[in-house]
């Protein structure tokens, strides 16, 4: 039983999990993709700012942290969870980021119909993250431990005609919440998928 | 950044929505405690203004917290906190602000108009469209490649700076029947540009316009009316081949095909030749090379390496009686000129030559009395070519003469060719 397995602290984990060398490749390589996307995810938040004007982007703007529905920042007690669970909460998170990048994706095509590249880049992050978080999936899958059962329907089609009614700031801020929880949980996901890569702390 | 003094009565203006719709509240739940949403609202929300015009605006704190009040509130636009006597408060919860003489947006999301608190907090916002109507789009182009599509081009009015997000739409329909079509396909030759791919009729003139629409208003191109034939162009001429002409040293031999697209119908169809010395960047123009696949270059450098491109103008197609349009020149294809002890002659047109090249007054002289000739004398066999065939002729039989009697004779030289050199 490799270091790895002994700090997974679940009790469920039994034979039936993949062999080693592929649970580590799978890691690595979803380590890496987390990795990337977190670059990824920093380039679509200077794109986003850079389209909505001062003083979005900013040093010390700081809109109202609106929330959003289905989804919040990593808690405060994030790092201390169990690994899977914390790799739990990351797919989660990102199974409910892709409809809320859509929303913002559409309302920026409106406010911004010749920003191509923000739009594609919004159009990539959705995408991205769905891919991350079946890898997440997958990984867990492996590792033998539970998945979560079933979620309910995003609220994106709400939030979607919420934002067309409401007003154009509150759409730039909500874009700009969107943009940023996406970054953070990517850059969750890389942190909490590090520590079961080859090389991560035991 | 705008200026001016507080100007008359606020904007009337209906009541504003809140910051988040009731709806939208109720998808993301109450406002959580000291997350500063929703204690505020500004109007108008998104208003849209001609630049030059004043803007009245209101941010009204809904008492949330209890007791909460205009107090201490200031504005900010684009981040810049506007000057305090632009603003002044109404009552105990609103606060007024009087923008006068807006310039144009900075941005096409909008400028950001926000409503901070003392602490700097942001209460509200809301964001300005300023800007100018746009102007008649003007001078539409259009082309046909091979009679499949046509792709149009277009100037924005007013150089088509508005300030606000211009949308720009071509519109077309056969001159006496059909109803409006409106192409799809946009900025595939740059931003004022649509490409209609297919199912365009030939014979048939087309009205064609572009409408410009913005926040502040409309305008109309005026139309132009086309018939697709007479806009046709192509594919550059293929398989361009360059090569010397036996051993003569100030000439080079152009071959190419015709358009494979249009090849069966390129009866009156006009080519062009443009060489350069190969480090050079002044392009050399032959333009009187008509509906014919191969020319010779003149006049030429010894020793030289050439870029040669041809060119294809389909005019006439299917009895066009238009000028066409000139498809892209083809890739450049190279080739070098033989070498000579002689210094080689200055540049010269796609005319054949043989011998010594003659002077530029000469032939030009020549080329007049030529051109005369079939205007008047309808002598349409002669051309350069049977010209410079005569001249490579007598360059043979010289060259034949010096290796038989290894003298040059310069009486007979001056008599059958150009000047000497």
């Amino acid at each position: 039983m490799s270091r790895r397995e002994g700090n997974l602290e679940d009790p469920q984990a039994d034979s039936s999990i993949s062999p080693l060398p592929h649970l580590e490749s799978k890691i690595q390589q979803t380590h890496s993709l987390a990795r990337l996307l977190t670059k990824y995810a920093e380039q679509l938040l200077q794109e986003y700012v850079q389209h909505q004007g001062d003083p979005f982007g900013l040093p010390g703007f700081s809109p109202p942290r609106l929330p959003v529905a289905d989804l919040s920042a990593p808690a405060p007690g994030h790092a201390g969870l169990p690994v899977p669970e914390r790799l739990r909460l990351d797919e989660a998170a990102l199974a409910a980021l892709p409809p809320l990048l859509d929303v913002v994706r559409r309302r920026q095509a409106e406010l911004n119909p010749r920003a191509l590249r923000l739009l594609r880049r919004l159009e990539d992050a959705a995408r991205q993250a769905r891919a991350l978080g079946a890898a997440v999936e997958a990984v867990l899958a492996a590792l033998g431990a539970e998945t979560r059962g079933p979620r309910p329907e995003p609220a994106a089609a709400a939030i979607a005609a919420a934002t067309v009614t409401a007003g154009v700031f509150p759409a730039k801020v909500l874009g700009l919440r969107v943009c940023g929880l996406y970054r953070e949980w990517v850059s969750r996901t890389e942190a909490d998928l590090g520590q079961l890569a080859p090389g991560g702390p035991a | 950044m705008p200026a001016g003094r507080p100007g008359p009565a606020a904007q009337s203006a209906r009541r504003p929505p809140p910051l988040l719709p009731l709806l939208l509240l109720c998808v993301l739940g109450a406002p959580q405690a000291g997350s500063g949403a929703d204690t505020a609202v500004i109007s108008p929300q998104d208003p849209t203004l001609l630049i030059g015009s004043s803007l009245q605006a209101t941010c009204s704190v809904h008492g949330d917290p209890p007791g909460a009040t205009a107090e201490g509130l200031y504005w900010t636009l684009n981040g810049h906190r506007l000057p305090p006597e632009l603003s002044r408060m109404l009552n105990a919860s609103t606060l007024a602000l009087a923008l006068a003489n807006l310039n144009g947006s900075r941005q096409q999301s909008g400028d950001n108009l926000m409503c901070h608190a003392r602490d700097g907090s942001i209460l509200a916002g809301s964001c300005l469209y300023v800007g100018l109507p746009p102007e008649k789009p003007f001078n539409i182009s259009c082309w046909s490649k091979n009679m499949k599509d046509l792709t149009c081009r277009w100037t924005p009015g007013a150089h088509g700076e508005t300030f606000l997000h211009t949308n720009y739409s071509l519109k077309y329909k056969l001159r006496w029947y059909g109803q409006d079509n409106t192409c799809e396909e946009y900025h595939t030759v740059g931003p004022h540009s649509c490409h209609i791919p297919k199912d365009l009729a030939l014979f048939t003139p087309y009205e064609i316009w572009v409408e410009a629409t913005n926040r502040l208003g409309s305008a109309r191109s005026d139309v132009l009316t086309l018939d697709i034939l007479d806009v046709v162009t192509t594919d550059p001429p293929p398989e361009v081949h360059v090569s010397r002409v036996g051993g003569l040293e100030d000439q080079l031999s152009v071959r190419w095909v015709s358009p494979p697209a249009l090849k069966d119908f390129l009866f009156q169809a006009k080519y062009q030749i443009r060489y350069r010395v190969e480090d050079s960047v002044d392009w050399k123009v032959v333009d009187d090379v008509s509906n014919q696949t191969s020319c010779r270059l003149a006049g030429l450098k010894p020793g030289t390496v050439y870029f040669v491109q041809v060119r294809c103008n389909p005019f006439g197609i299917y009895g066009s009686k238009k000028a066409g349009i000139w498809s892209e020149w083809s890739h450049p294809t190279a080739a070098s000129t033989p070498r000579s002890e002689r210094p080689g002659p200055g540049g010269g047109a796609c005319e054949p030559r043989g011998g010594e090249p003659s002077s530029g007054p000469v032939r030009r002289e020549l080329k007049q009395f030529l051109g005369w000739l079939k205007k008047h004398a309808y002598c349409s066999n002669l051309s350069f070519r049977l010209y410079d065939q005569w001249r490579a002729w007598m360059q043979k039989s010289h060259k034949t003469r010096n290796q038989d009697e290894g003298i040059l004779s310069s009486g007979r030289r001056g008599a059958a060719r150009g000047p000497a050199r």
